[in-house]
């Protein structure tokens, strides 16, 4: 079977959204709601500090728990998540990031206590607006996408039972924001679970506590679980060859080398193609010493060390890392960081081919990739050093 | 067990601390009945430095062991920075995990800081022959590292006879020092054969930055293609010696 187009995929995505508004239009025209939240709470950006937070809410009853939980999406088609994701209508009130004892975020605090659906009963200070294009001001990639949005006049919700995990880290206010979420990690919490307890300011000391932006939170608890796996796994001994891991989905195709070293570094390169068709390329790299600035390719980064030192921990050993992600026209609506995550969580469980050699290694995984070894090598900052840079232990 | 290192000033805790601080965050340092040292590599183990503070360069020095202590930089640095110039600083172990730093001219400021855990492994040192020295005053090498640096991230050393070259390529351009043993500043150069290599000036200009403020001279010893080490000659310290491996690409 042929893979579908750029433009059949498009299509398809808004043939669901009309559809999905045609049926559910009563539901949308009136200025309530109600449904069961995943749960799933927004923390914007935009206007920061004084940003719009609010709970978000599908017409849908039952169990719509996978709707906010990205760990469960991974083999599932482009069409049926975006479904999940535009179907969450969003109810917002701008409130301050350091406002955290009012009612309205006390309530949602509770809400992301819960790792189940929830009913629950929105109501709008006017009717939802549904939007599917780029105007939408708060589209960003390392968002996942989500529907209509109105202004929040009230929220309710049925009883839930809360997780013990998490009620402890939200009632712990002697605990750092970074043990606490690396502890919550260890204890098992889902990433994406973790992440939506830091933006709405639950853990850390309690002086320190305030809201983040939804996308600031998926970044920073990427970095801090991935931060603290580095250096657990710098203790472990160090591969033996150089290995090559692969996994495509939605337009994506991911390569991970891995390569025998007893150092840390690692480095992430972005190809796009623009409307053109001509060729980005966004590098990030960071050695032994740690990240020296934010990443032009942003979260995506975060995400990306996160899943190769959970890799590392998982098979005891230490190693430096080179992602390589080509991202074709085919991926016509981003997703959100999660899709990287999971893209590269998901290449690191296919079996490895091994390699003595890093050159034949690369050869390797630039076979599926449109963009040639060479370009991917002028670009390498962790290939340079490798070539470049000796060390004291050298000598 | 007995430690206790008093110095007449701020400045040796301050120069030594900010020698270690281009490498590391955190230090384990070890006391004997000889002195104090400190070795320890930045994480991507490209530089190594060594100090040797010997008994004899303190106002008051006690040790009747070996004992290691581990800090963190800045919280050490935080204290001695609280100290004014003419106050001595004595440092010792009095209670288990905690290390006193008590610093007296005017009046007196006692502070106790916990230790962290030490790391317990020891760094060797590269074996080397050098076949190459010049011995710059520390200024004299900073303004050299920064007349390169305005083309270049490397900086290449090439001797030969009497006479010393410093070089940079970059995006921008090139740029040439060339310093012969008339040149003010020059101290002292000893070629035993034709050598050339090339070094990150990140870590030069960073280390060579963290001793010029002290004054004294910096002498640069190396080989083709082999680590550099540069020996920094302090009053009332000892010696640092700074280790930097080699680019590899020419």
């Amino acid at each position: 079977m042929a893979m579908p187009t750029a433009t059949q995929i498009k299509k398809r995505l808004m043939a669901n959204w009309i559809h999905f508004l045609s049926t559910n239009s009563a539901e949308l025209s009136k200025e309530s709601l109600s449904g069961a939240t995943p749960p799933a709470v927004f923390v914007g950006s935009y206007g920061y500090p004084k940003v719009r937070v609010g709970p978000m809410v599908p017409p849908i009853h039952g169990d719509t728990t996978v709707f906010d939980k990205p760990e469960l999406w991974i083999g599932k088609d482009i069409a049926e998540i975006v479904n999940y994701r535009k179907s969450l209508v969003m109810g917002v009130s701008r409130t301050d990031i350091h406002d955290k004892s009012s009612r309205y975020i006390g309530s949602l605090q509770e809400l992301a206590l819960t790792r189940r659906s929830v009913e629950s009963e929105a109501l709008f200070e006017n009717k939802p607006i549904p939007h599917f294009d780029e105007l939408n001001l708060e589209l960003d990639t390392n968002l996942a996408p989500f529907g209509p949005v109105a202004p929040l006049k009230s929220f309710r919700t049925a009883s839930y039972p809360v997780d013990q995990r998490l009620e402890r880290s939200y009632y712990d206010k002697d605990l750092s924001a970074v043990d606490g979420i690396v502890d919550l990690y260890r204890q098992g919490i889902e990433v994406s679970t973790i992440s939506r307890i830091v933006s709405l300011g639950m853990l850390g000391l309690e002086k320190n506590r305030k809201l983040v932006p939804t996308k600031w939170s998926i970044s920073a608890t990427d970095d801090v679980i991935s931060s603290h796996l580095i250096k657990t796994i710098e203790t472990f001994p160090r591969i033996d060859s150089f290995s090559v891991h692969k996994f495509n989905h939605f337009g994506n195709y991911y390569c991970i080398l891995l390569i025998p070293d007893e150092l840390w570094s690692f480095e992430m390169q972005e190809a796009w193609y623009d409307k053109h068709g001509n060729v980005g390329i966004g590098t990030d790299f960071e050695d032994a010493n740690g990240l020296d600035h934010y990443p032009t390719i942003a979260g995506a980064y975060f995400a990306g060390r996160l899943s190769v030192t959970e890799f590392l921990f998982s098979i005891r050993h230490k190693a430096a890392a080179m992602i390589l992600r080509e991202i074709h026209p085919e991926y016509v609506i981003p997703v959100g960081v999660w899709q990287i995550r999971e893209g590269i969580r998901g290449a690191l469980k296919e079996k490895a081919k091994l390699f003595d050699e890093f050159q034949d290694a690369l050869s390797f995984a630039c076979s599926t990739l449109s963009i040639s070894k060479k370009e991917w090598l002028r670009n390498s900052k962790l290939y340079a050093n490798m070539k470049n840079q000796s060390r004291i232990t050298d000598f | 067990m007995v430690f206790v290192a008093k110095t007449r000033s701020p400045d040796e805790w301050k120069v030594i601390l900010s020698t270690i601080s281009t490498l590391v965050d955190e230090a384990t340092f070890e006391a004997t009945v000889e002195g104090i040292s400190f070795r320890g590599m930045d994480p991507s183990h490209v530089a190594l430095i060594d100090i040797q503070w010997p008994n004899s360069t303190f106002e008051r020095y006690e040790c009747d062991d070996s004992v290691k202590f581990g800090v963190r930089i800045d919280e050490l640095s935080k204290l001695i920075k609280r100290a004014s110039k003419k106050d001595s600083i004595e440092v010792s172990m009095l209670e288990d995990g905690l290390l006193t730093i008590k610093t007296q001219n005017d009046y007196l400021r006692e502070y106790k800081i916990r230790l962290i855990e030490s790391s317990a492994s020891s760094t060797p040192l590269p074996k080397l022959n050098f076949s190459s020295k010049v011995v710059l005053s520390a200024s004299e090498f900073d303004k050299v590292l920064s007349d390169v640096q305005v083309v270049s991230e490397y900086i290449s050393i090439e001797t030969e006879a009497k006479l010393v070259e410093f070089r940079g390529k970059g995006d921008s351009g090139e740029a040439t020092i060339s310093l012969n043993s008339e040149s003010v500043g020059l101290e002292e150069i000893e070629v035993k054969e034709k050598s050339r290599a090339t070094y990150s000036l990140d870590y030069l200009t960073r280390i060579t930055k963290a001793v010029s403020s002290s004054g004294g001279t910096i002498a640069a010893e190396y080989s083709s293609k082999m680590p550099l080490r540069l020996e920094c000659r302090i009053a009332n310290i000892g010696r640092i010696h700074f280790y930097l491996a080699p680019r590899v690409q020419d």
